[in-house]
């Protein structure tokens, strides 16, 4: 982690509904100049998170400071943080062009036109739409385009690839990397699209059981994660002798789904692939599977929190 | 400048500019206005049957010529104006703050530039400027439709003045003076509605079946309804000074105005005013946006 302060800052938070505890004291950083991903389950309280932050709904212990603000003063940083929600929450019975004025009109100094970020998000043809008659992926793109008129520091986003065809993700997933590189924005994702994630994320948190169960830049949390290679044969139980006889490794053979899975650093799939087919065994799948933020996601939730 | 009044003012414009671009805005403004023009249309048709029918029977007299003073009309105009505008505005301000929450619009508000209390404020302030755009159309429009169908004159009888002009302007000044005193109020209360429930749908119709109820609620209460702002508001069932007055520029000398009344219905709505404020203010900073 950077040895900068943080730009926004969140210390043992707590946060009940009813009797559920949802978090149980998360503690999250995020460096200036960072895209951090927030993954989570559902109900896990990602949303949570991000409204506490974002003073929209108390909290019932911990600190959070943004921009050295608290939650419930983020209005005095004057536009530097803006969030942009799962649903556009924009005034529906305005036109897009309408939207994006009264947007500038919340903003301090606008660092973009209208016209600009219309263009920049592709809805320059649904100007005069009403937000309420767009698509969900273009209210997104207009929602974004809101944000955007002013010239944030942090942008926090909830489930920003929600209703976007690949098209609208490839454009947000630009806009990301170029908000990031050239203005140094700083990001908080959170969504549900691990890969995604994984594609521009320079630090990845994963939220499980109301706490941060990992939180480190990408590539140091990935590289924790062991490579595997997915076997399916006509006789696994064979394939496992013969491929542990190799490797001097003992496979186990997934009951469920008939699927051999092995630890790509002991061997690589074009030896496994060669030994089999020697020893007369068809081969009907073998698949390299990179470490992936999808596989620390997995084994991080289904294991319970120590 | 100071950061609240920033926030506040940009909230303020924000305001402004979503309520040039919204049907509902627009209908608070406009439609007490086209209402009471209809409403002066069909009297002066009914009317006209009716002179058409007396000239027949060769009758009229005090009643026919009491009829076509404008000034009757003109106060009639404002009442039923300010009685839908008095209904229209708490629904309007019920809808202001609900809506937003149910869309998320007011989270970028929060977020951006302005404080929770400040949000609420400018809404109040945006719709008593609503307010005051559809008063001064109406009164505007009762005026010149009145004129136009009707004239205006000192109410005579065997020609002798009963009651002169200047003093039936300065009873019509009274009556608008008291009616519009509870607006604010009203207001108010449609934004505390608003800022309580958990819906726009929710807030809309509590407002108004609150604002309804408020009538019937008042009979209950005897003397203390005086102490109820919506006593004074000109309303469906209750009758505001404003009414009293359309029959004193009739010429009926029978309208009897408990002084007392009149000095409760000038300074009642403003502790209500501020009672409803302040609880709005409090309650959203305790709410989930």
């Amino acid at each position: 982690m950077s040895s900068e302060p943080p730009a926004l800052s969140v210390t043992g938070l707590y946060k009940k509904y009813g009797q559920f505890e949802v978090l149980k004291g998360l503690d999250l950083a995020l460096c200036p100049c960072a895209i951090h991903g927030l993954v989570g389950l559902n109900g896990s309280g990602k949303t949570t998170t991000l409204e506490c932050i974002l003073g929209l709904q108390d909290f019932d212990r911990g600190e959070i400071r943004v921009l050295g603000h608290g939650p419930r003063k983020l209005h005095a940083a004057q536009g530097r943080i803006v969030a942009i929600f799962d649903t556009p929450s924009l005034n529906p019975n305005l036109t897009v062009r309408q939207s994006l004025r009264q947007a500038l009109l919340l903003c301090d100094g606008a660092a973009r036109k209208p016209a600009e970020v219309e263009a920049q998000l592709g809805i320059t043809k649904f100007s005069d739409f009403k937000i309420k008659n767009l698509s969900l992926g273009n209210k997104r793109r207009a929602s974004i385009a809101h944000a955007l008129l002013a010239n944030p520091e942090i942008i926090l986003l909830d489930e920003p690839f929600n209703g976007l065809d690949a098209g609208g993700v490839d454009e947000v997933l630009a806009l990301i990397k170029d908000l990031n590189q050239q203005q140094g924005t700083s990001f908080l994702l959170s969504s549900h699209q691990l890969p995604y994630l994984e594609e521009i994320c320079s630090h990845i948190a994963i939220l499980h059981d109301g706490q941060i169960a990992a939180n480190d830049e990408k590539s140091r949390l990935l590289g924790s994660v062991q490579s595997t290679i997915r076997i399916q044969t006509n006789d696994n139980h064979r394939a496992a002798k013969i491929i542990g006889q190799q490797a001097g490794l003992s496979l186990q053979t997934n009951t469920n789904t008939d699927i051999l899975l092995v630890n790509s650093e002991k061997i690589g799939p074009a030896d496994i692939n060669r030994q089999l087919v020697e020893q007369g065994l068809a081969v009907s799948e073998i698949v390299a599977e990179r470490a992936s933020l999808d596989s620390l996601f997995r084994r991080i939730t289904q294991e319970p929190n120590p | 400048m100071n950061l609240a009044v920033k926030g506040f003012i940009k909230a303020l414009r924000s305001e402004l500019l979503i309520a040039r671009y919204t049907l509902s805005a627009w209908l608070v403004v406009l439609l007490p206005s086209v209402f009471i023009s209809l409403q002066f249309l069909v009297v002066k048709m009914s009317e006209t049957g009716a002179a058409a029918r007396d000239s027949l029977l060769g009758q009229g007299g005090f009643d026919a010529m009491i009829a076509n003073n404008a000034y009757g009309h003109f106060v009639d105009g404002l009442s039923t104006g300010l009685t839908l505008l008095g209904l229209l505005l708490v629904a309007q301000a019920a809808y202001s703050f609900s809506v937003d929450r149910d869309s998320g619009a007011l989270r970028h508000l929060l977020i951006r530039c302005s404080s929770r209390r400040a949000v609420v404020l400018a809404k109040l302030l945006q719709l008593h400027l609503l307010a005051l755009l559809a008063i001064l159309l109406l009164i505007a429009t009762s005026y010149l439709v009145s004129d136009s169908l009707w004239d205006f004159g000192p109410v005579v009888e065997d020609g002798f003045e009963l009651i002169g002009e200047e003093e039936i302007a300065s009873e019509i000044k009274l009556g608008l003076e008291l009616a519009l005193l509870p607006l604010p109020a009203a207001i108010a209360f449609g934004v505390l509605v608003s800022v309580v429930a958990n819906s726009a749908t929710q807030a809309v119709v509590s407002a108004l079946g609150l604002s309804l109820v408020l009538d019937v609620f008042k009979g209950m209460l005897g003397e203390y309804a005086y102490y109820l702002y919506a006593t004074f508001q000109p309303s469906l069932l209750d009758q505001s000074y404003l009414q009293d007055v359309g029959r004193l520029v009739r010429g009926y000398s029978d309208v009897l105005v408990d002084e007392r009344f009149l000095e409760l219905n000038q300074w009642v709505p403003l502790p209500a005013l501020l009672i409803l404020v302040v609880a709005s203010l409090f309650v959203v900073q305790k709410r989930k946006v």
